[in-house]
């Protein structure tokens, strides 16, 4: 059944036009997540469902009646707004506000009786606030504020639920909650949830569709892996993106990738560094504070080394967490090989996930770049591949690679061969 | 269950105790003046006129002539002006969710003085239901500066709180320089002008509560019927909305309504500062921000807090009167002041 249609509306702020032709339907057991960037208008979309800000064209259809024809109290009976801003400057009760929720069910004399109540109980003990109920609204956290604002859009015992970016002020523990809740809302009671969210990844995990916005125009619209594919997040947002299927949720997985090229200045030595699990985090940072320009990859995603670079801005080539590197990531990797001075294999373990660095290092060789490799440890005490990794490193080094057993000797190397050369 | 269902029970606690207090006052006021007549003979005077509808020929002489003519209109009259400025001022507060609003912020005070004080310069000898010309003419001012201000502030079909609180300010200083440049013309007159200004009391009769009481019991009555739509509306319009007020339509009736209570009271007391803008702070801090207590137990604060200050006034000084605006600032301030450090040293 068809709960709230959009046929075709245009918004405008005075002149400036912020949607333009949106039109989706949403069915009872959706759960709906508006995606775009800053000012794309995901928000207005939420003010002109919820009657705020009327179309100049097209009609909102709730429940097969126009919003906009229909009075404050008749929509509040259907439909719950939680809004991004929450603060209330007087001193009300946190149960005052939930039982505000109330309203559209109270006639203008009736006081709140037990029946509502209870309604506002159980709200509050679904959003874990029942406990916060004689305090005053003023003195709780934005988190706490932000759970009782859910709980007085839930005492209105709505079919439709619009929340703006519900989880901005809460921390991890409690968007989780508070998602949780919200889904569960979702699948048990059929409650229609419509929520904006800046998180692809979230909206990917929680909802069943969702919608990308760009410029107050649809650009996609349907379940998250056929919207949040690398292309649409390019096209949208302008960055890079890995898009995987997440080990753990089976979910949908958005990481965002430097621009590769952009960081590398052409007038200073590029060297590239093969590393992992934190091998290469102390080279990264010594030779960038020396002043050279530094490559990575391939990295795991959540590997210590891929933090460190992506904190240091470092172009990295990155892979999925605790996936083998695709070809993909290899030939991206190459490319950035190819605009290095030396490649730099870290003091790192191999194992077949791994193992394609190592290629990558011989196919430089093969390139006349030289390639240093750091071994502290003997490679046949950190092989995780039966014996490959070593086969590789003799191969290396037949080619022309250069051991060394120390960083300092990687920094002399540098200094008295790459260098001179390149001035 | 919660305590929440014992409030409205406490609620009626605090309404009958208001209202007690302010029996009492009021019949301690009625008690005190330069012929001292004690409370046993008011309470007796005050019997005797209820029964007196049945028993026309039972007189008490000059002691209820006293009570009645001078002493009670000008009682009632000090209670409807109290409780409309309260009430004025919680409703302009919640509305503009602003402490600092009164119920002149949108331009009421200033049209008043003008009026009135065109009345006095003009000499209009206007006799309307036996009224004098000043509370007329300040009330048409009151009214004509509150829809200016409010025609001003209009945006289409929208009326932001923001334009409407700075047109307040516009219009009334604009107002005001008028009524000053009367005033530096107006000679002999200017005396007149200047005590109207103060505020007071003094000399009214039942005319004037005639003409000020179904103007401040009807709005009071609309008022009240909004104050649940009042609480929510604290949570900013697009909330209220959402939660199923007629934001503008809201706004527009308690606009027109507290307008009307305020230029009412205003064209029969002048300019009476302080207690629209600290009752209700005061009664925030006592009964809690909820409209369905807040408003009524602030008219009744109000009445109070006014009928007590216009005693004093009338009776501190032996032959002659202190305008009791003076008085409700002199004494309100600094209790105000108390109940502020009071609530802070409780928070910290």
């Amino acid at each position: 059944m068809v709960m709230l249609s959009i046929n075709g509306i245009d918004c405008y702020y005075g002149s400036a036009k912020v949607l333009e032709n949106i039109k989706f339907s949403i069915k009872s057991g959706d759960f709906l997540g508006v995606l775009g960037p800053n000012g794309s208008g995901k928000t207005t979309l939420l003010r002109s469902i919820s009657r705020t800000l009327k179309p100049r064209v097209g009609t909102i259809l709730l429940n097969e009646k126009d919003v906009y024809t229909l009075k404050s109290i008749e929509v509040a009976k259907s439909l719950a707004v939680v809004p991004q801003e929450t603060a209330v400057a007087f001193a009300f009760t946190a149960l005052d506000i939930v039982l505000m929720g109330r309203n559209p069910h109270l006639n203008r004399f009736e006081m709140e009786n037990h029946k509502d109540l209870a309604i506002a109980k159980e709200a509050m003990e679904l959003t874990n606030t029942w406990n916060l109920a004689d305090k005053l609204i003023t003195e709780l956290s934005s988190g706490e504020r932000q759970r009782v604002v859910i709980a007085r859009a839930l005492a209105q015992e709505p079919k439709v639920l619009l929340l703006d970016e519900p989880t901005s002020h809460l921390d991890i523990s409690h968007q989780i909650e508070i998602l949780d809740l919200i889904e569960k809302l979702n699948k048990e009671k059929g409650l229609v949830i419509i929520a904006v969210f800046h998180d692809l990844n979230l909206a990917a995990r929680y909802c069943n569709l969702v919608l990308l916005l760009k410029k107050g125009k649809i650009i996609s619209l349907g379940p998250p892996d056929a919207v949040l594919t690398a292309e649409n997040i390019k096209r949208v947002y302008h960055v890079d993106a890995l898009v995987k299927r997440h080990p753990v949720t089976n979910s949908i997985y958005v990481t965002p990738l430097p621009l590769i090229k952009s960081r590398i200045s052409s007038n200073k030595v590029t060297v590239h560094l093969i590393c992992g699990a934190g091998t290469g985090a102390p080279i990264m940072s010594s030779l960038i504070n020396i002043g050279y320009n530094v490559t990575a990859g391939v990295l795991n995603v959540l590997d210590t080394d891929y933090e460190i670079a992506h904190s240091l801005s470092i172009s990295v080539v990155s892979e999925a967490p605790f996936s083998p590197i695709t070809e993909e990531s290899h030939q991206a990797n190459l490319k950035l090989i190819n605009q290095a001075k030396v490649v730099i294999v870290a003091n790192t373990p191999f194992g077949y996930g791994n193992l394609r660095n190592l290629e990558a290092a011989e196919i430089a060789l093969g390139k006349k770049i030289p390639v240093l490799l750091i071994e502290e440890t003997p490679i046949a005490q950190r092989d995780f591949a039966k014996g490959e990794a070593q086969k590789l490193f003799a191969r290396l080094k037949g080619k022309g690679a250069i051991s060394v057993q120390s960083y300092d000797e990687v920094l002399s190397f540098i200094e008295t061969n790459i260098e001179a050369n390149f001035e | 269950m919660h305590n929440y269902l014992k409030r409205i029970f406490h609620w009626k606690l605090i309404i009958i105790s208001l209202t007690v207090i302010l029996a009492l006052t009021i019949i301690l006021s009625a008690a005190l003046g330069p012929a001292n007549i004690p409370p046993s003979v008011i309470l007796k005077i005050l019997a005797s006129k209820i029964s007196l509808l049945n028993n026309p020929a039972n007189s008490l002489g000059i002691e209820e002539t006293i009570v009645f003519e001078i002493r009670l209109p000008r009682i009632i009259l000090a209670m409807l002006v109290g409780a409309a400025l309260s009430v004025a001022g919680v409703t302009f507060q919640g509305l503009f969710k602003n402490p600092m609003a009164d119920p002149y912020v949108i331009g009421v005070s200033s049209g008043a003085a003008l009026g009135a004080t065109l009345a006095v310069v003009l000499g209009l000898e206007l006799e309307f239901f036996g009224l004098s010309s000043i509370p007329l003419m300040a009330f048409i001012g009151a009214l004509t500066a509150t829809f200016m201000v409010y025609n001003i502030a209009k945006v289409g079909h929208t009326l932001p709180v923001s334009t409407l609180l700075l047109s307040g300010i516009a219009v009334g200083s604009f107002l005001s320089a008028i009524t000053m440049l009367i005033m530096m013309m107006a000679g002999e007159r200017l005396h007149q002008i200047v005590f109207w200004l103060m505020g007071g009391l003094s000399a009214r009769n039942w005319s004037h509560v005639k003409m000020v009481l179904p103007f401040i019991f009807l709005g009071t009555a609309i008022i009240y019927f909004f104050a649940r739509d009042l609480n929510i509306m604290l949570l900013g319009e697009e909330s209220a909305q959402h939660l199923g007020i007629e934001v503008k339509k809201l706004t527009k009736i308690m606009l027109v309504f507290a307008s009307l209570i305020a230029a009412a009271a205003v064209s029969v007391s002048g300019l009476i500062g302080f207690i629209g803008l600290v009752v209700p702070h005061i009664m925030r801090i006592l009964v809690g921000p909820d409209h369905r207590i807040l408003l009524p137990s602030s008219a009744i604060a109000g009445s109070i807090i006014l009928i007590t200050s216009d005693t004093v006034a009338r009776t501190a000084i032996s032959s002659t009167e202190i305008p009791v605006g003076i008085i409700t600032a002199f004494f309100g301030a600094p209790f105000f002041i108390y109940l502020l450090r009071k609530r802070k040293s409780s928070i910290s």
